[in-house]
Order: structure tokens, then C-alpha cells, then sequence
């Protein structure tokens, strides 16, 4: 059963985009997907209709939700490897919330200076902003935590806890100052989207994945060390500061990558870690790749739902996301119940 | 024997090396440890003991003074090379997440990229720990009994196929039952001896140290009060360590026991 996790996973994701891009307002057909290839025979015809809405709207977005979802899973399992607890996220060290806080910063104060973008780099402008956001973030929280805690790990956790609340305030201020417009567009940040898809950002977060697991790989054991506490893992031979400063700049690209365009998507990062451990043991060699297949197929499924449930509107998916994690959660914490202290 | 004594190489030196940690400031320490000796370290409780195993672990830099180990300063070992000779056994032990117990016991192997036989050195470390019949096991279902078998035999794995080396180990057989204290001790005892490994350990138990151990490191209030050899003669030097008065008992083998009496005890004689 546990050798089956990544043929079983894999199987799940490549199903369920077949059915996801089934799913939606437009009913697709067998001709439609001959056109996506080139073999409808239509010409011209082939870039619009349904050819066009799986071409340049279900596919991309379906792989996009996965990608992001796999990313938002591999920032997951990294961070609760690196904190040994189960409970942290992404979300906690205030990565989220720092690149959400800069997006709501650039709607607001932006909006009130006499300065005209073009509209090409209006497109790019706010996750521009949410990534180096998440970024100053993640290196404020490195330098602050180096300066008050050195070497703590515990302490690093604490500050992201701060730094999330300043971050959370300043959102709140940015949500008193909006005006309604704004506020819109504010919201897209808060619960998350995966709208924005298309296939320059596929191709962008796959090379980025590929370029994180690359790095990652060759550490990922030397992770399983921090387990048994930092002094341990350094006297085993891992260099405890270094690998946490890789850790926390790979978890601010990813995390920051994908709450720039789709928004604070909340859970996945949380749960997915969880079901695979689980599943398959505390292996970071196999958390961390079967947690970026988990989180990819958690997300294709949240963001499937959030946009067929109620066509021709569109749900935010941060709101299935925590739907479906929340009594997920629980359910874990019930068959862990008796190895808590 | 003096020819003996001067063949064994130097495996730590510790030259006047201090540590401040808050208010309290430890040492300045000087000592050597030779290839394969066998040194316990005494004191009250809060003396220094985890803080001078420390700085023999490398584990803080000596805000004074200087560490060597094998011929070469501390800060100039990377931690990777390290790891190969010196191990070192915690107090306590908590593992998150539950890792595999076999898992547990490899991890002391981590710094070595290429590392055949992995398996067989897992195998053979938790059979000389006696803890054969737990891998395979989560850590976390495991008693404390069974956790610190699971770390000793970390601590074989790690330095299985070094000679020379040094293993730290801070009293985590205390809270064990006798049986096992005795059976670990001797496992460590037969894995030192076969490898040349010196062993620095910090002990509660009186007997223990004299009868295991040929040298004693005796600390208070962060000093080092007394470096010397275990034998009948340090009963005074303990007595003023701990404060306590001591009676030496004979057994039938002509062993020495020692025996801590009670102040009840102590008052009438």
C-alpha cells in the first residue's frame, strides 16, 4: 500500500484533470478535443468554442491549480520538517500574509497616486508586489530572528508569529482605508483564486517547481535530522544554519509564487504534509514529493468544485479549500489521539 | 606502561576553554583525553557537567580558550567530518513526527553521501544495543527504556566504522532499571573497547563511575575540581563534591561499594 502512494497519486491527478476540464459552463465534445490537437478539420473554427475553452481556459487552469497546489504542498511539508512541528504553514511564518499585505498596499495607495501605468504592466504590478512582499517577508523574518533568537528554531517560529499579526494589521487598515472597488479586488487576495491561470504561468511555476526540487533534493534527508532536534542534527553532520536558510528562501518562492497570483489559498499547505504522513511514514524523502502530488490533487479537486457548484458564478477557493480541510483535520487529529501527549 | 601512555595520541584537548551562558560562567576547562580512555564526569546537579560536554561536543564555541580535536581546532572542522568521530548521546530524546525506528537509527549516518551497507550497520547497531526486536517500529510508541536503546544504537551506527573517536554521553541511563543500565553500559563498554573509542560520560551513580570508569572529572560550580584517577582515594574528593558523607563497604570479591549515608544516619557517629 505505501509503495502505491506515487503511482496511486499520479493516476488520481491525471484522472482528475481528464474530468475537471469535462467539468464547467461550456459542455465540451469528442470534436472539441480533436480541435485542441489540430484534428478537428475545422480551420479557423478550431480557436473558438469549445476547442478554445479547453485550450486556452480548462487546461491551463486545471494544470495550473495542480502546480500550485503541488507547490503550496512541497512549502508545506519543508516548513513543518524544518519547525518539527505538524502544525506549521507556510501561512504561519507570515508569508501569506506579507505578500497579501503588499498586494493590499499596491490596490490602495497605488490607486490614490496621480501616476498612469500602462495597461500591460498593470497585469504584472500586484504579483509583483505580493511576491516581493512575501520575500521581504521571509528575509525580515530570517534577520530578526538571527538577531533575537540565534539559532533558535522555535524563536524563528515566534517571530513569523509576530510578523503575521503586523502583517494581518496592516491588511485590516488597507480593508478600512478601501473603497469599494477596492475592497473587490481586496477579497481576491484574502480568499484566493485560481482565475488568473493561463499558460505563460503554467510553464513559469513547472520550471520553478522542477528548478525547487532540484535544490531540494539533495537535502531533503539531512531534513529527517531536525527531528530529533537541532543539536542532535548537528552533531550527526547537518549544518542546521544553512539548511535553514535554504529551507525558509525555498519556501518564500514557492509560497510567495503562488499566493501572488491566486491569492491566500488556506489548508493545503497544512493537510497535505499530514494525509501523506499518514499514508506512508515521516520520511521527509517521501513527504516531500508525495506531499507536492497531494496538495496538487487536493487543489484540483477544491478548485473544480468552486467553479461548477454554482455556474455561471465562481466560488473563491480558499473557501473550499478550508471546507474540505477543516473535517479532514479533525478526522486526523482523531486517529493521532492516541499518540499525543 | 609509561611507553603506553606516552603511544596514545591526544583525541581532545581542551586549553583553558570557558563559556558564559546568561549570568553563570563555565570554566576555564584544561584537560586532555587520550585515545580510548574511559572518563566519567560527577557533580551536583547544575555544576556544569551538560555544559562542559558540550564544549567537548563542539556543540558552543569557548568564548575563551581553545578546543582541539585530533591535532586540529574545533571551529576548523566542518560538522560533516565531525560527525565521523565524534558522537554524543543526549539526556533526553524526543523524535517528532514518528520516524521509523530504523529511520532513527540511520539518521547517525546522515552526513556520509555514499553510504554502502547501510542497512547491515542499522541491524548490527540496534542488535548491540539490544534493541533488535524494535525496528520497524514507530519511535513514538516506544517507553523510555526502549527510546534510549533506539539512540544508543544511533550513536553505535554513527561512529560503527571509525577508529579513535569519541562518544559523549550525558546520564541517559538514569532514569533506565538497573538490568539495563548494566546491560547498556556493557554494550558500550564492548563497542568502545573494539574501536578504540574514548568515552566521556556524565553519571549520577557513585559505584558506576569507580567500577566503569578509569578516570574521574569532578565539577562544581563550574569549575573543575578534580581530574583524577578512580580508585579508593577519591572517596574524600566525593564527599566534598556532593557534600555528603560516604562509607567504602568490601564485598566478598573484595569490589569496592560506596555507600552514601543519610544525614539521620550520620549524626550520631
Amino acid at each position: 500500500m505505501k509503495a502505491l502512494a506515487a503511482p496511486l497519486l499520479v493516476g488520481g491527478l491525471l484522472l482528475g484533470v481528464a474530468i475537471a476540464v469535462q467539468c464547467g459552463a461550456v459542455p465540451v465534445t469528442v470534436g472539441d478535443w480533436l480541435g485542441v490537437f489540430g484534428l478537428g478539420g475545422t480551420g479557423a473554427d478550431a480557436a473558438t468554442g469549445g476547442a478554445y475553452v479547453l485550450w486556452s481556459i480548462r487546461i491551463p487552469r486545471a494544470l495550473f491549480s495542480v502546480l500550485v497546489g503541488a507547490s503550496i504542498g512541497m512549502a508545506g511539508a519543508l516548513t513543518q520538517g524544518l519547525f518539527r512541528n505538524p502544525l506549521a504553514d507556510p501561512g504561519l511564518l507570515g508569508v501569506s500574509a506579507g505578500a497579501a499585505c503588499a498586494a493590499a498596499l499596491t490596490i490602495v495607495v497605488f490607486a490614490g497616486l496621480p501616476v498612469s501605468i500602462p495597461l500591460s504592466w498593470r497585469l504584472w504590478l500586484l504579483p509583483a508586489a505580493a511576491f516581493g512582499g512575501a520575500l521581504g517577508v521571509c528575509f525580515s523574518l530570517d534577520c530578526i530572528a538571527r538577531w533575537i533568537t540565534p539559532g533558535s528554531i522555535a524563536g524563528l517560529l515566534l517571530t513569523g508569529v509576530a510578523l503575521n499579526a503586523v502583517a494581518a494589521a496592516v491588511i485590516g487598515l488597507c480593508t478600512y482605508l478601501a473603497t469599494d472597488e477596492q475592497l473587490r479586488s481586496l477579497s481576491f487576495w484574502t480568499l484566493g483564486s485560481l482565475a488568473g491561470a493561463n499558460w505563460v504561468l503554467v510553464v513559469l511555476l513547472a520550471c520553478l517547481l522542477l528548478l525547487a526540487w532540484w535544490r531540494v533534493h539533495p537535502w531533503v534527508h539531512a531534513m529527517n535530522a531536525l527531528a530529533l532536534g537541532a543539536s542532535v542534527a548537528a552533531q550527526v553532520g547537518v549544518d542546521v544554519r544553512q539548511l535553514r536558510s535554504q529551507v525558509i528562501v525555498l519556501v518564500a518562492v514557492l509560497a510567495g509564487f503562488s499566493v501572488a497570483w491566486c491569492g491566500m489559498i488556506g489548508f493545503i499547505g497544512l493537510i497535505a504534509p499530514h494525509l501523506v504522513r499518514v499514508w506512508v511514514g515521516a520520511d521527509q524523502r517521501q513527504v516531500v514529493p508525495l506531499s507536492m502530488l497531494m496538495g496538487g490533487l487536493l487543489l484540483l479537486v477544491a478548485d473544480t468544485l468552486a467553479r461548477t457548484t454554482a455556474i455561471p458564478a465562481e466560488i473563491p477557493v480558499g473557501i473550499f479549500t478550508a471546507l474540505l480541510g477543516g473535517p479532514c483535520f479533525l478526522l486526523l487529529l482523531r486517529g493521532a489521539r492516541g499518540r499525543m501527549g | 606502561m609509561l611507553m603506553q601512555t606516552l603511544a596514545h595520541p591526544t583525541v581532545l584537548q581542551l586549553d583553558a576553554a570557558g563559556i558564559r551562558l546568561g549570568t553563570k560562567s563555565f570554566g576555564p576547562f584544561s584537560l586532555h583525553i587520550s585515545v580510548g580512555e574511559r572518563i566519567a564526569v560527577l557533580g551536583p546537579s547544575g555544576a556544569g557537567k551538560s555544559t562542559l560536554l558540550k564544549l567537548m561536543a563542539c556543540e558552543c564555541q569557548p568564548a575563551t580558550g581553545r578546543i582541539w580535536f585530533n591535532g586540529h581546532l574545533f571551529a576548523a572542522w566542518r560538522l560533516a567530518d565531525l560527525s565521523r568521530y565524534r558522537a554524543m548521546l543526549p539526556q533526553s530524546s524526543d523524535v517528532a513526527f514518528g520516524l521509523q525506528t530504523d529511520l532513527v537509527i540511520g539518521l547517525g549516518r546522515v552526513a556520509r553521501t555514499h553510504d554502502t551497507g547501510l542497512s547491515d550497520i542499522v541491524r548490527a547497531s540496534a542488535t548491540l544495543a539490544h534493541a533488535g526486536h524494535l525496528l520497524e517500529r514507530r519511535f513514538d510508541t516506544l517507553s523510555g527504556g526502549e527510546q534510549a536503546r533506539i539512540q544508543l544504537a544511533r550513536v553505535f551506527a554513527q561512529l560503527w566504522d571509525a577508529r579513535e573517536g569519541l562518544i559523549l554521553v550525558d546520564e541517559p541511563l538514569a532514569a533506565l532499571d538497573p538490568g539495563l543500565q548494566f546491560d547498556l553500559l556493557d554494550s558500550l563498554d564492548a563497542y568502545a573497547a573494539a574501536r578504540g573509542h574514548a568515552v566521556v560520560a556524565i553519571l549520577h551513580d557513585i559505584n558506576q563511575a569507580v567500577q566503569g570508569f578509569g578516570r574521574l572529572l569532578l565539577v562544581k560550580n563550574g569549575q573543575l575540581v578534580a581530574d583524577l584517577p578512580s580508585s579508593a582515594e577519591v572517596v574524600s574528593a566525593l564527599e566534598s563534591l556532593y557534600g555528603i558523607a560516604l562509607r567504602c563497604v568490601c564485598d566478598q570479591q573484595g569490589g569496592l561499594v560506596i555507600a552514601p549515608l543519610r544525614k539521620t544516619v550520620r549524626r550520631p557517629t
